[in-house]
């Protein structure tokens, strides 16, 4: 009884700390063991397939709408995404929806063509930061279809032969949030081809979208990303494997130590009930 | 006047945006323009409007508020942060640039990152079958959080389909319901702006 009595008022600090190792041990060395292979979603295989299918200089548009709070689980879909555009030969056009992800995305840019494989990219050529404007996404498609300002015809390689969002092969938005709904919206009017990468809380609010094949893909959580790296990587033969696939054995982990947590409460109340009865 | 003016500037403004999806043609074109540039406009006055309060609100904790070390801070790392951009620009590798990355980024996504300590707490205290109905919910989660993770496609290899099919009907057509009600409750609310009968955004 006193275990019971225990258990139900058991210090909130020992579950932060449960939490905090189930998440920090599998980073440590020698954890290896607690990998376990990740296999691909069609929504996730959805998106590789269709950049795969694209021709060199093809013109992908990247709507960035998330900022540091969700870059844990992000940052890694946008590199492995990122990456595998350039080994593609596709044209990125970055364009921030929020002011705080400019920086986050021209670090991560500035990452990845700091590496041998990737330090040929030039920004203008092969890839580009657009600028922020203080826009609701509906007008700032709207911008995008008409041109108005000048978004797309700007002097510089990588905006020959595009005029309008009409000239951009596929759309990827970014977010945390329910930012793109908007472009979904007004997907079904423009008829541009649109993904989304959004983060694991957010994933069950688009599945209706790929269902009616206004999303066509669908990547949310660091599994997506997960997944991505896995695809990018054996595509390639080469080891493209990054945060995502490092943090899945730490979402493993944590998630048995909820589950441990839940299925301890209910025990204890079930006890309980049936003690009350007696 | 003052309530009908603005009133009748909803009807019309309303009218010509929904009117637009169904005809086309250059009076369109230039009415998109028109107020694509008056968002613009807009949006950069928010902007503005937004750093007129932060300095009202700050100034005045500064001067009267016992919490001022907080709001000394706050201007002093705006004003810093508004320095190290002007002077040596926001490109990676500039100081501004490391600040963002070194102070800020760290900074939201460790407060982010608290809410899983709390999602394990109050799954541990509220996260119980206590009816049928909960149950269902708790046996579902399972499910579904179980094939999100390598492991329990490890444990049985059925678990990522049961996951998979949970999302992708029940789940989903919930989420239909939910937001088929949101747009009639739109398209409710757009009428009722149109002619006035809703009034709450114009303070009233």
């Amino acid at each position: 009884m006193r275990i019971l009595e225990k258990l139900k008022k058991l210090d909130r600090r020992i579950i932060y700390l449960l939490v905090f190792l189930s998440i920090l041990i599998p980073f440590l060395p020698g954890m290896d063991f607690l990998v376990f292979p990740v296999s691909t979603s069609k929504e996730t295989e959805t998106i590789f397939n269709y950049i795969e299918g694209l021709e060199k200089g093809d013109a992908i548009h990247v709507d960035w709408a998330f900022d540091p709070s969700v870059k844990a689980e992000l940052m890694p879909f946008f590199k492995a995404f990122f990456r595998h555009c350039m080994k593609k030969e596709l044209r990125v056009f970055i364009y921030y929806a929020t002011i705080n992800g400019i920086n986050l995305g021209k670090e991560a840019v500035a990452k990845i063509t700091s590496e041998n494989e990737f330090s040929h990219l030039k920004e203008g050529v092969d890839y580009i930061h657009m600028e922020w404007v203080p826009l609701q996404p509906g007008i700032m498609i709207f911008n995008m279809m008409t041109d108005y300002k000048n978004t797309f015809k700007k002097e510089g390689v990588i905006f020959e032969g595009i005029e309008t969002l009409n000239d951009i092969k596929y759309v990827l938005g970014l977010s945390g949030s329910g930012w793109h709904i908007t472009w979904i919206d007004m997907q079904i009017r423009f008829g541009y081809k649109m993904g989304l990468a959004v983060t694991a809380v957010m994933g069950p609010d688009f599945i209706p979208y790929t269902q009616t094949g206004q999303l066509y893909g669908l990547s949310y959580g660091l599994r997506g990303a997960a997944e991505y790296e896995l695809m990018v990587s054996e595509k390639y033969d080469r080891d493209y494997y990054d945060t995502a696939t490092r943090g899945m054995s730490s979402l493993t982990l944590s998630h048995l130590v909820i589950f441990g947590f839940v299925i301890i409460g209910n025990i204890v109340y079930f006890i309980e009930q049936k003690n009350r009865r007696i | 006047m003052k309530k009908e003016l603005p009133i009748l500037m909803g009807l019309i403004v309303g009218i010509l945006w929904y009117s637009e999806f169904f005809i086309a043609g250059i009076f369109y074109e230039n009415m998109k323009l028109f107020f694509a540039n008056g968002f613009r406009i807009a949006g950069v006055v928010g902007v503005m409007v937004g750093i007129y309060s932060v300095a009202r609100q700050n100034y005045a904790k500064i001067k009267y508020n016992n919490e001022r070390y907080y709001s000394i801070l706050r201007v002093t790392m705006i004003l810093l942060m508004i320095f190290l951009g002007t002077k040596r620009g926001m490109s990676p590798g500039t100081p501004f640039s490391s600040m963002f990355m070194n102070v800020y980024v760290p900074f939201q996504a460790t407060v982010f990152s608290l809410l899983s300590f709390y999602i394990a707490s109050a799954a541990y205290r509220s996260f119980k079958a206590k009816s049928v109905e909960s149950a269902v919910l708790l046996i579902a989660s399972i499910f579904v959080m179980l094939g999100k993770i390598p492991l329990g496609e490890a444990m049985w290899s059925k678990i990522p389909v049961i996951s998979e099919w949970i999302m992708d009907a029940p789940s989903s057509a919930g989420r239909r319901a939910i937001i088929f009600g949101g747009y009639l409750g739109t398209i409710t609310m757009m009428i009722r702006i149109f002619f006035g009968l809703e009034r709450s955004h114009l303070s009233e």
